[in-house]
């Protein structure tokens, strides 16, 4: 995906305490995607900081369809140890 | 642009701006559980979590429940609503259920529990947004006189997760406009709704923070300046980051 680095750059440097990194990873953003660009990734960045810690300090499943059709790929990527039922 | 945003560098969108002002006074108002004061002050404990030491050796810990003491505090709040803002702020990826029903056993009720939550997430959301665009923090509203409605929706039950929720079926109007008619309320939509008021709030936030209920699925046009696709990237992003297995 073109600039899928520099997105994932900038969320890494949002949520990290390197400053200088953020510094770096904002002007690269702003360049490549423009005021608005970063404006809304930025966005993006904050609402699902916040919304992560909602799903997980509710302890909400996934959904049964969700779960389902995400049987495969959570496997292989490792993810179900994160999963709520883990956390016990 | 509101006055919220009117002395930053760079433009906010003038809907997100409103947003955000909302959010803002949602937070300095009377809640359901907990008055103005204390809002503003789980506000600001949320932003103190990220200097506080204890935090900072748990999350270092591989094990957060292996390191006992006492968080860095603002000394405005009890102890254990600190204990929430907290762990929710810093290491919300190794909450457990086990640790959740230790709060409630230690006097928090379950509905106040979850209003902590929503003022975290409102200041986590805002604040994150605003660290990323290198503007400084919005400074807390004063608070509003006034009581908690301690209302408590008739329909809350336990369900799915460790907190109470309301199900479509039992909501009546008490979350009109969030849980979709035409397909089954999605678990984040009902996380929060033993306390209607705040998932209207929150979900407000998402509507112009990230996008609204029915342009998530709406493929056949880009609502941001940024596209889905790019959109998607970076929530599945953060969310790896924060451990998030929802």
């Amino acid at each position: 995906m073109p600039n899928g680095r520099l997105l994932a750059a900038f969320a890494e440097a949002v949520l990290g305490e390197q400053e200088t990194a953020l510094t770096r990873a904002r002007s690269a953003l702003a360049m490549a995607s423009g005021p608005a660009g970063l404006s809304d990734a930025a966005g993006v960045v904050g609402l699902f900081n916040a919304i992560d810690r909602i799903a997980d300090a509710t302890g909400i499943p996934l959904e049964a369809d969700t779960a389902a059709a995400s049987a495969d790929f959570r496997a292989a990527l490792g993810l179900d140890r994160f999963s709520v039922a883990e956390r016990t | 642009m509101t006055e919220l945003y009117a002395s930053t560098p760079m433009a906010i969108r003038d809907d997100l701006a409103a947003a955000h002002a909302r959010a803002w006074a949602h937070v300095a108002r009377p809640g359901s559980w907990w008055d103005g004061t204390t809002r503003v002050a789980i506000a600001g404990e949320t932003r103190n979590a990220s200097s506080c030491s204890l935090c900072r050796r748990r999350k270092e810990a591989l094990s957060p429940f292996a390191i006992e003491g006492t968080h860095d505090s603002l000394g405005q709040l009890s102890e254990i609503v600190v204990e929430v803002v907290h762990r929710v702020r810093t290491d919300p990826g190794r909450l457990s259920e086990r640790w959740y029903r230790g709060i409630v056993a230690s006097g928090l009720s379950e509905e106040q529990y979850v209003e902590v939550v929503s003022v975290v997430a409102h200041v986590v959301a805002i604040d994150t947004m605003a660290r990323g665009l290198g503007f400084d923090p919005l400074l807390l509203t004063r608070p509003q006189p006034g009581l908690p409605s301690r209302r408590r929706p008739a329909g809350a039950k336990p369900g799915g997760a460790w907190v109470p929720w309301l199900e479509p079926a039992d909501a009546g109007d008490a979350m009109a406009g969030i849980y979709p008619a035409d397909r089954p309320a999605a678990n984040i939509r009902k996380a929060m709704s033993l306390v209607p008021e705040e998932v209207h709030s929150f979900f407000d936030l998402v509507a112009h923070q990230y996008l609204p209920g029915t342009a998530m699925r709406d493929f056949s046009r880009e609502y941001r300046a940024i596209s889905h696709a790019r959109i998607e990237l970076l929530a599945a992003r953060v969310s790896a980051l924060n451990r998030c297995f929802y």
